[in-house]
């Protein structure tokens, strides 16, 4: 990603919606008991578009706003949603996904690695209180969940990241090359 | 194929969220409720206040129609259930008739004040929800009332006839309640009519089983009582809850042999992962005099 003006207000305009849409829009929403997490799948998505450097970033500034606005304790959630940032973006950097449904399997990742780190991060922090093994099953529905909701939200962050990317993973493999029309005389008019 | 100076560029940009994160950690945990990093919040929660209510309206529609699908699936056994309990309680109402009687009677006689029950000696302020807390370790909500409507920190919070949780920071026009659910959270409380007390606790990931525990294993508890919060009082500590808030019903009571307390759970009468509307219970006279400071001109 271009490091402009540009591509900091998209990126912070991402952070931003998915995390006032988390605490006002989808907090209070519990379709069957569990609700969906769209901080880890916007973080995600700018990861796997982006690379594994705003990965981070945007990780490291959804979480401070987050802990910002919600009052939980200041740094928990920065540090486990660069993690999930900065892995995500490596992925794509090593592996170069490009599978039209690419996005169910890295939200749903994104989402566990992110439930699973942040508990791991409050029981070091102490919790004072004993934790019901339900926590186990939430955080599986949420990953379910998630993974439907990924779709949507990677092809939404991606509409808004688009102008600002050095390298469209996705739009690298649907974009077809025209016939060659230059080049040795053998190679001419094949898709090449 | 690796360019190295690329390759350095990623690590520092990870070591530097890192190391940033613990700094805020170690620092938010250091510093007390008036240091930077709880400052920044309270402004920042003020900052994004009408934000959050106008988000919070927009999208409470679609709120309610995700809720409408778990709903429909419960309100059947919860009909049942109802009923069952409708006729108790009926029963429960003929005879509390003649024991408020006798309460009012024996009060004349031996002079009692009133003052320190509730809701007498409170005067419930209602507040919105506009942020809930989005992971199960930390259960708090934002309200869109402040200390400007006479809300303060440590006041009760109750829900849909129950307690919810207390306040823990507020600012001119936002307060932030940490839950039952929390935690961190523990209430002093008492079985009704047994009069066997304990402190309720959470369990975390559970918000609809509230744990009552160092219940003394002598005081027998039944299923279906209800539990309230007993305002407990000491010397060296008081309970920042008054006596007599409603806080659940027991619905299942573990008697283990080896352990020297039953433990008793108990199910909220406040449902907290959807609560839209609560009450704070601040001071009478304080609220008073900002409800007469808003209306003079």
């Amino acid at each position: 990603m271009s490091l402009t003006p540009q591509a900091f207000a998209r990126t912070g305009g991402i952070a931003l919606l998915v995390v006032i849409l988390q605490i006002s829009g989808l907090g209070g929403a519990h379709p069957f008991g569990i609700h969906p997490d769209l901080v880890p799948l916007g973080v995600a998505a700018v990861a796997i578009y982006a690379g594994s450097v705003a990965g981070a970033a945007t990780g490291f500034a959804t979480g401070f706003l987050l802990d910002l606005v919600v009052g939980g304790t200041m740094g928990v959630s920065s540090l486990v949603l660069t993690a999930v940032g900065y892995a995500i973006g490596r992925y794509r950097e090593v592996r170069d996904p490009a599978h039209g449904l690419m996005p169910i399997p890295v939200g749903a990742a994104a989402t566990l690695g992110y439930l699973i780190a942040f508990a791991a991060v409050s029981f070091m922090l102490d919790v004072g209180s004993s934790v019901s093994p339900l926590v186990v099953r939430d955080a599986l529905v949420t990953t379910l969940l998630n993974a439907l909701l990924a779709l949507p939200v990677f092809l939404l962050a991606r509409r808004v990241l688009r102008p600002v990317l050095l390298v469209d993973p996705v739009g690298l493999r649907s974009r077809r090359r025209g016939p060659r029309e230059t080049g040795p005389l053998g190679l001419r008019g094949l898709e090449a | 194929m690796y360019d190295s100076k690329v390759v350095r560029r990623r690590r520092a940009a990870l070591a530097i969220c890192v190391a940033l994160s613990v700094v805020m950690l170690t620092a938010y945990f250091g510093e007390g409720s008036g240091g930077v990093f709880h400052t920044l919040q309270r402004g920042a929660q003020e900052a994004f206040a009408p934000l959050e209510t106008g988000a919070g309206r927009a999208f409470k529609p679609f709120r309610d129609a995700a809720g409408w699908f778990g709903d429909t699936l419960d309100a059947k056994g919860d009909n049942d259930d109802l009923r069952a309990e409708n006729e108790r309680l009926r029963k429960q109402l003929g005879e509390s008739a003649v024991a408020a009687d006798d309460v009012r009677q024996l009060r004349g006689l031996v002079k009692l004040e009133d003052t320190d029950s509730f809701p007498s000696a409170t005067n419930p302020v209602a507040a919105r929800v506009i942020v809930h807390s989005p992971t199960v370790w930390y259960e708090s909500v934002k309200i869109d009332k402040g200390s400007d409507d006479g809300v303060e920190e440590d006041q009760p919070v109750i829900a849909a006839g129950g307690l919810a949780g207390k306040v823990t920071s507020v600012t001119g026009g936002t307060a932030e309640v940490k839950l039952i659910t929390d935690g961190s959270s523990a209430v002093s409380a008492q079985v009704l009519p047994s009069g066997a007390s304990g402190v309720v606790r959470p369990e975390v990931g559970q918000p609809n089983d509230l744990l009552l525990d160092f219940v003394d294993r002598g005081r027998r508890v039944t299923e279906g009582t209800t539990v309230v919060t007993s305002g407990f009082s000491s010397e060296r500590v008081q309970s920042r809850f008054p006596r007599g808030i409603p806080i659940g019903r027991v619905s299942r009571v573990d008697l283990d042999e080896v352990q020297l307390y039953q433990r008793v759970h108990l199910k909220p009468f406040a449902d907290l992962r959807r609560i839209d509307i609560v009450q704070v219970l601040t001071s009478k006279g304080r609220a008073s005099e900002n409800a007469s400071a808003d209306v003079t001109p």
